[in-house]
C-alpha cells in the first residue's frame, strides 16, 4: 500500500480571485514544504556548521539571516536553532537527512505539517503586510534573504523575503493557518488577491 | 437653496461642484471643499447645537478640531455616528447631519428649563444631589440623568463597515500640513529621509489656506514632496497619540468623506508609526474669553471667522464686533470687511498698540480699554454689551450677529506633553510652550513661532535637524520657504470679564468660571481635582479652547500664577478615535484566530456541534436525528465506548519534543514524579507543580530513546507549560543540555476506546503486535497507520481499553477515515469532549475543572506520586502548613441521590449547613444511571457514604448527593489492562 499525499492544511481555502478587481496586485501560493526545527546541543556551534556545510552546503546563519544552499535554505529562529525547509520530496525525508547528519550536534524536530508556508508576492506586498506587520519591511530595513518572527492577527509568523519582486513566506503554525489566511485575504483586498 | 453668505469669488471650495446636503431635515447646499460648518454657515445656519447640561443654544465656535459646540450626528441607520465635530466632518453629496441633545425641536428644546434650573445645577450637583437612597442610583437617577445630559445616540446596531490596522516606520513623521509642517518635510525630504507627514485636514496648508498670496508656495511646495519618492503625505489622517520610544497612534479617515466607502475599502485605518525622528508642527487653538453670555450662537473664535472668510469662502456674520486681546487677531476684521460683513467695532481691553492704529486709520472703530460684558439675543446672537475693562458692569448693547473673540493661542502642545516634554509657561503668549525633549522636535505656532515666514524658518530647521539625527547627515540643500508678515500674538491678560450671568469656560461640558471657583471654594484646588469636579476640559474637544481658561479662574482663586496652577496632564486621545477604528478587524467571529485541528473537516462532515477550548474548536457532540436531545448524543457516545468502541479527536492536546544527553534529569525536576526511570517505548502518567506547591498540569511522557522523549500537556496549558519548561531550562538551569520543540501541530492524534478498541487498532495499524501480553498498557512504539507513519500509545482516559494513534497531521484524515470503515463492523461512534467528560468524571480522573490553579497532589488522591528522593519544581512549598493540612478539601465522587436531580459544577457543598467545598465536574452516568460528579470537599474520605447537600443559590437549588468513591467505576483498572 503506497502512502496517500497528506492534506494541506489549506486545502479548503478558496482559490482564485478575493477583492478588488481589475489586475491583481498580489499573488498568493501554497508551496509545499519540508520543514525541520535544528536545535543546537551545547558546544558543538563549529561542529554543526561544519556538518550542515557538509551536508547541504551551506553555513548555519546568523540573526534574522538566511542561507540557501542545493534546494535547502536555513533560517535562523533563535539563538542555537534554525529552520531547514526545502521542496517536499517525501515524508520525513528531510527530518531523516538531518537526524543523520547532525547525530550528537543537534536535535532534530519534523515540524513538516506543524508549519504551513503561504508566499505572499506582486509590486503592493509590503503594503499588505503593513496591515498586520509590525516589522520594517523597506528595502533599507530588511530584503531579500532576510527573516525575522513577529506577531500578525495575533498570530506568531516567520517573515522571509526570498526575492526582490518582493516576495515573502509567511510560516504559521498549520492550526492557525486558516484565520491567518483570512487576514491575509483581508488586508489585500483592497488591492486585489489571486490565490492558486 | 441658496447660499446667501458665500462670497462670489476666493477660498479654497469648488463652486462648480455642488453638494446637497441636509441638516434637521431641510435641504441645503455646499460645494466641494466644504466642511458640514463652513456648508451650514454659507446657508445662514446659526443654531446647531444644545448644550450638555442646560440645553443652552449653541452655535459654530471654530473651524476645526477643537469645536466644543457644533456636534451633531451624521449619516442614519446603522451608519449613524454621534457627536461628529461639523468643523471637521468634510461635506459629501446627500449627506445627512442631524442635531442632538435636544427634545422636540432645535429651536424650541424644552429641556432648556434646566438653563432655568442652572443656579441649582452647578459643579458637582449630581454627586450632591443623587446620594440617597444609594440604591436609587443605578435604577432611577442615573438613566434619568443620562437621559436629560450627554451627547448623541450610537445606531445600536452591528457597523456595516470594516476599519483596519496599519504599520508603517519612517526616518522623519511631521504631525501637522501647516507651513512649517511643509518646510519640515521639505527639509527632511531633500535631505533624503523616509518622511511621513499627516495632516488631519483634507488640504494641507493650514493657515496657508487663509492667504491667497501663499497659495503659489503652497501648491508647489506640496508638489515637490508628492514627486519625493522617501515622502508619504497622509491627509485625513489625525495623530492621537504619542507612545514610548517614538510610537505615533493616527487615524486615517479613508471613507468618512464618502457617503459609504468604496467596496473593499475600510473606513478608518488604525496607524502604529515608529519613527526615529519626530517632528511636530501641530499648530495652536485659539481660546477663548469667558464673558457673560460667550456661548450664545454668533459668538466665534475670530480666527475661525477668519478661516470661514478665507478659506471657505463664508461670511459668518452681517455685523460682526471684533473682542481681540492682541494685534494678530484684528486680521479677522480685516478679512470679515473684504467679505462684506460691516464691522460695528473692535472691542481691545489694551489702551493701545500697533494694530490698533493700523485699524483706526482703515477706518474701524476700535474702542479701546473695553471689554465685552454680555451678549443680548435668544438662539442667536442679536447684541454685544460693552463696557469698560474692570467696571464690571454690564455696558450697553451694540446690535451684531456675529462675535470674535480671541483671548490668544494656546500651543497644541498635546503630544509633546506625551512625550514627557515639560511644558514651561511663556509671559509673552500666555501660553504654555513645550520644553527641552530628547523625544520630539516642535516647530512653528504649537512651540509659539507664529507668523508664516518664521513658522516656515522654524519647520525647515527642526525638519533638517531631524533628518540628521535620524542618520541623514548630508546638508540638504536650503530650500525655498515663504515670507510673510510678522504677527504679533502676545495677548493682554484678559481670562474672564466678571459681570453678571454665565461666563462659560468649558462650553462642551457647561462648566462656568463660578464652577471653578466653587470647586476651589469645595477643596478642590488641585488642577486634576477641579477638572473631576466640574468636569472641565473632559469632553471631546478636551478642552483645547477653555481648558487653560479654568486653569487661570482657578489660579486667580488660588492667588497664584497660572504658571503654578498648570494644566490637567495631556494624555491621549488628542482628539475624538471611533471605537471601530481602534477595534480594527478583530471583530465578532475574528476577535481571535479560531485553531482547527487536521480533523476539523471531518467533525464538520459528522455534524458535530462545536465548542471553544481556548483558540481550539473542538466537537462537543454529534448530534443524530434520533437522538432526543444534547444529553441523547452525549450518553450514546458515551455508551458505544463503555460497550463497544469509540474514536475521539484528542490533537488539541500539548506536544513537546524533549531532546538531549540531560533530557531525563530535566524532566525528573519538572514533574513531581520520576521519568529517568522510564523504559524506552513506555509512557508514564506526569504530574508538574508550580513553584508554589499548587498542581499546575498533568499529562502523559512517552521515552523514545534513552535521549529522547515526548511530554504530553493539557489542551489549556500547552502554551504555559512551553514557557515554564523554557524559563526553567534558560534560567534555573543554563548548564543542562536539553532542547525543546512544540510538535502539537505536528502531530494529530486520536484516541480509540473501548472493549473492541483492539480490534480496531490491529485491521489499521501495522507493525506492531497490539496483543495485550505485546503491546500492554503504557507500551508505545512507531507504526505505519493504514500506510502512513504513526506511533501508537496505549493510553486511557475514559477508564476503558484505549489506543492512542498520533500521526502527521496532513494524515489524519486518511487514518481516521480508516479507523472508521474498520470499526463500522463493532459499532465504531466518534465521540466528542462531552462524551470525554462524562467518561473520566465517571472513571473518577481529574481535568482542569480540579486543576484549577487551587488544588495540591493530595488534594486530587495523587499524593503517592511526589517523589521521596530528590528536589522538583514545587517541593518545597508544597510542604507548607497550609497546604499540608489535613482538613483542605479533597476530591471525592458525588452522586445525586435522587437520579433524576441535576447537580452542577460550582454548586457548593454543605454539610449540616456549613460550607465544605464544592462540586468542580458534573454529568449523567451512563453505567449507573443519574447525575454524578467530581468534588473537593473538607475531611473528603471520612465523609464518603454520608449524605449532603448541593447548593446552587444562583438555580435557587439544594439537592442531596452522596458523597462516594471518586473511582467507583472499575477501580481495579481491569478494563484498561484487558
Amino acid at each position: 500500500m503506497s502512502a496517500p499525499e497528506p492534506t494541506h492544511p489549506l486545502a479548503a481555502a478558496a482559490r482564485g480571485h478575493h477583492g478588488a478587481t481589475g489586475g491583481a496586485a498580489l499573488h498568493v501560493t501554497f508551496p509545499a514544504r519540508e520543514i525541520v526545527q535544528v536545535m543546537l546541543r551545547r558546544g558543538q556551534d563549529n561542529a554543526l556548521a561544519a556538518a550542515m556545510r557538509a551536508a547541504f552546503g551551506i553555513d548555519p546563519p546568523g540573526p534574522g539571516a538566511t542561507a540557501t544552499g542545493s534546494g535547502v535554505t536555513a533560517i535562523w529562529v533563535q539563538p542555537g536553532q534554525w529552520l531547514l525547509t526545502a521542496p517536499r520530496s517525501s515524508e520525513g525525508a528531510l527530518a531523516t537527512q538531518a537526524a543523520r547528519a547532525f547525530v550528537g550536534l543537534a536535535a532534530v524536530a519534523d515540524q513538516s505539517h506543524g508549519r504551513t508556508t503561504i508566499a505572499l508576492s506582486g509590486a503592493a506586498a509590503r503594503e499588505v503586510l503593513s496591515r498586520g506587520c509590525r516589522l520594517d519591511l523597506h528595502q533599507a530595513a530588511f530584503g531579500p534573504g532576510r527573516a525575522a518572527n513577529t506577531p500578525i492577527a495575533q498570530i506568531g509568523c516567520l517573515v522571509h523575503q526570498t526575492d526582490a519582486t518582493p516576495c515573502f513566506e509567511l510560516t504559521v503554525f498549520s492550526t492557525l493557518a486558516d484565520p491567518f489566511l483570512h487576514w491575509l485575504i483581508e488586508a489585500a483586498a483592497p488591492l486585489g488577491v489571486d490565490i492558486a | 437653496m441658496t447660499q446667501r453668505h458665500r462670497l462670489a469669488t476666493g477660498g479654497h471650495v469648488d463652486r462648480a461642484q455642488r453638494l446637497g446636503f441636509s441638516f434637521d431635515g431641510r435641504r441645503h447646499e455646499g460645494h466641494a471643499g466644504d466642511t458640514l460648518a463652513s456648508a451650514l454657515l454659507a446657508n445662514g445656519v446659526r443654531l446647531v447645537g444644545r448644550s450638555f447640561k442646560y440645553h443652552r443654544p449653541r452655535g459654530i465656535f471654530s473651524a476645526g478640531v477643537e469645536e466644543p459646540n457644533a456636534l451633531v450626528e451624521l449619516r442614519s441607520g446603522a451608519r449613524r455616528e454621534p457627536n461628529t465635530r461639523a468643523t471637521v466632518a468634510e461635506l459629501f453629496e446627500g449627506l445627512a447631519a442631524t442635531s442632538q441633545n435636544r427634545r422636540g425641536s432645535l429651536a424650541f428644546d424644552w429641556m432648556a428649563v434646566n438653563g432655568l434650573l442652572a443656579p441649582w445645577l452647578g459643579a458637582g450637583f449630581y454627586y450632591k444631589t443623587f446620594m440617597w437612597p444609594a440604591s436609587f442610583w443605578e435604577r432611577v437617577y442615573e438613566p434619568a440623568v443620562r437621559k436629560a445630559a450627554g451627547l448623541g445616540r450610537a445606531s445600536g446596531l452591528p457597523d456595516p463597515d470594516h476599519y483596519e490596522a496599519a504599520h508603517a516606520h519612517c526616518d522623519v513623521l511631521v504631525v501637522g500640513a501647516g507651513v512649517a509642517g511643509l518646510a519640515a518635510a521639505l527639509a527632511a525630504g531633500s535631505a533624503g529621509a523616509r518622511v511621513m507627514l499627516l495632516e488631519q485636514d483634507f488640504l494641507l496648508g493650514g493657515d496657508l489656506l487663509n492667504d491667497p498670496a501663499q497659495e503659489a508656495w503652497r501648491s508647489t511646495t506640496i508638489a515637490a514632496l508628492a514627486a519625493m519618492p522617501g515622502v508619504t503625505i497622509m491627509p485625513r489622517t489625525m495623530a492621537f497619540g504619542f507612545y514610548d520610544g517614538r510610537v505615533i497612534g493616527a487615524v486615517e479617515q479613508v471613507a468618512d468623506h464618502l457617503p459609504e466607502p468604496p467596496p473593499h475599502a475600510p473606513r478608518q485605518r488604525y496607524w502604529t508609526i515608529r519613527a526615529q525622528e519626530v517632528v511636530l508642527a501641530t499648530g495652536a487653538h485659539e481660546r477663548l474669553i469667558a464673558f457673560p453670555g460667550n456661548d450664545r450662537p454668533g459668538v466665534m473664535l475670530a480666527g475661525a471667522a477668519r478661516t470661514y472668510a478665507r478659506r471657505y469662502a463664508v461670511r459668518a456674520g452681517e455685523t460682526a464686533v471684533l473682542f481681540a486681546t492682541h494685534d494678530a487677531a484684528y486680521d479677522a476684521a480685516l478679512a470679515l470687511a473684504e467679505a462684506g460683513t460691516r464691522i460695528a467695532a473692535i472691542i481691545d481691553p489694551r489702551s493701545d498698540s500697533a494694530a490698533m492704529q493700523r485699524a483706526r486709520e482703515a477706518g474701524f472703530t476700535v474702542r479701546a480699554g473695553s471689554v465685552v460684558t454680555g451678549t443680548v439675543g435668544g438662539t442667536v446672537l442679536r447684541g454685544v454689551e460693552i463696557g469698560a475693562l474692570g467696571s464690571g458692569s454690564r455696558g450697553d448693547a451694540l446690535p451684531a450677529d456675529l462675535l470674535m473673540i480671541s483671548g490668544g493661542w494656546n500651543p497644541a502642545v498635546h503630544l509633546a506633553s506625551m512625550a514627557g516634554t515639560p511644558l514651561r509657561w511663556d509671559d509673552a503668549l500666555r501660553a504654555f510652550l513645550p520644553g527641552d525633549s530628547a523625544w520630539q522636535r516642535s516647530a512653528g505656532a504649537c512651540r509659539g513661532v507664529h507668523g508664516i515666514g518664521a513658522a516656515a524658518q522654524d519647520g525647515a530647521a527642526e525638519g533638517r535637524a531631524a533628518a540628521r539625527a535620524a542618520g541623514f547627515a548630508a546638508a540638504a540643500a536650503a530650500v525655498p520657504l515663504p515670507e510673510g508678515p510678522a504677527a504679533d500674538h502676545r495677548p493682554f491678560e484678559l481670562w474672564e470679564v466678571q459681570a453678571r450671568g454665565k461666563a462659560f469656560v468649558d462650553l462642551q461640558d457647561d462648566v462656568t468660571a463660578d464652577d471653578i471657583r466653587l470647586a476651589h471654594r469645595e477643596g478642590f484646588i488641585h488642577i486634576e481635582h477641579a477638572k473631576r469636579y466640574t468636569t472641565h476640559a473632559m469632553g471631546t474637544d478636551q478642552g483645547k479652547v477653555g481648558g487653560l481658561v479654568g486653569a487661570a479662574v482657578l489660579a486667580a482663586a488660588r492667588g497664584e500664577p497660572v504658571a503654578t496652577v498648570g494644566m490637567p496632564r495631556y494624555r491621549p486621545y488628542a482628539a475624538p478615535v471611533a471605537w471601530g477604528a481602534m477595534a480594527g478587524g478583530e471583530v465578532g467571529k475574528h476577535f481571535q484566530p479560531v485553531r482547527r485541528t487536521s480533523l476539523h473537516g471531518e467533525h464538520d462532515r459528522l455534524g458535530a456541534v462545536w465548542m471553544d477550548a481556548g483558540l481550539w474548536k473542538r466537537p462537543a457532540y454529534y448530534p443524530k436525528a434520533t437522538d432526543a436531545d444534547a444529553w441523547a448524543s452525549v450518553k450514546r457516545e458515551a455508551h458505544a465506548v463503555r460497550e463497544r468502541v469509540g474514536v475521539c479527536d484528542v490533537s488539541t492536546l500539548g506536544k513537546i519534543a524533549v531532546e538531549g544527553p540531560d533530557a531525563a534529569t530535566f524532566l525528573d525536576r519538572v514533574y513531581a514524579n520520576t521519568f529517568s526511570t522510564l523504559a524506552i517505548g513506555r509512557a508514564r502518567y506526569g504530574l508538574m507543580l508550580r513553584e508554589d506547591g499548587i498542581v499546575f498540569d498533568d499529562g502523559t511522557t512517552t521515552r523514545l530513546g534513552p535521549d529522547r522523549f515526548f511530554v504530553t500537556t493539557t489542551t489549556a496549558q500547552a502554551g504555559p507549560v512551553m514557557q515554564h519548561l523554557e524559563f526553567h531550562l534558560a534560567s534555573a538551569w543554563p548548564h543542562l543540555d536539553v532542547s525543546l520543540a512544540s510538535v502539537t501541530d505536528h502531530w494529530a492524534a486520536m484516541s480509540i476506546a473501548g472493549p473492541k478498541a483492539r480490534d480496531v487498532v490491529a485491521a489499521v495499524v501495522q507493525g506492531i503486535d497490539v496483543a495485550n501480553e505485546a503491546f500492554p498498557f503504557m507500551a508505545v512504539a512507531d507504526c505505519t497507520a493504514a500506510g502512513v507513519p504513526a506511533r501508537l500509545f496505549r493510553i486511557s482516559f475514559s477508564g476503558e481499553l484505549a489506543y492512542e494513534i498520533a500521526m502527521p497531521a496532513g494524515y489524519a484524515t486518511h487514518v481516521w477515515q480508516a479507523v472508521l470503515a474498520a470499526g463500522a463492523p463493532h459499532g465504531i461512534e466518534p465521540y466528542g469532549v462531552e462524551a470525554l467528560g462524562l467518561l473520566r468524571i465517571e472513571k473518577g480522573h481529574v481535568a482542569g475543572a480540579e486543576l484549577n490553579g487551587q488544588t495540591t497532589a493530595h488534594d486530587l488522591g495523587l499524593g503517592r506520586m511526589l517523589k521521596k528522593k530528590g528536589d522538583f519544581i514545587g517541593r518545597v512549598l508544597a510542604q507548607r502548613p497550609g497546604l499540608t493540612d489535613p482538613s483542605r478539601p479533597h476530591l471525592v465522587g458525588l452522586r445525586s441521590v435522587d437520579p433524576n436531580r441535576q447537580i452542577r459544577a460550582g454548586s457548593h457543598l454543605l454539610v449540616d449547613g456549613q460550607d465544605q467545598g464544592w462540586i468542580s465536574s458534573a454529568t449523567q452516568s451512563v453505567v449507573d444511571p443519574g447525575w454524578i460528579g467530581l468534588g473537593m470537599l473538607r475531611d473528603g474520605a471520612a465523609r464518603i457514604g454520608r449524605e449532603i447537600v448541593a447548593a446552587n443559590p444562583l438555580m435557587g437549588e439544594e439537592v442531596p448527593v452522596k458523597v462516594v468513591t471518586p473511582h467507583g467505576y472499575d477501580a481495579e483498572n481491569l478494563r484498561v489492562r484487558a
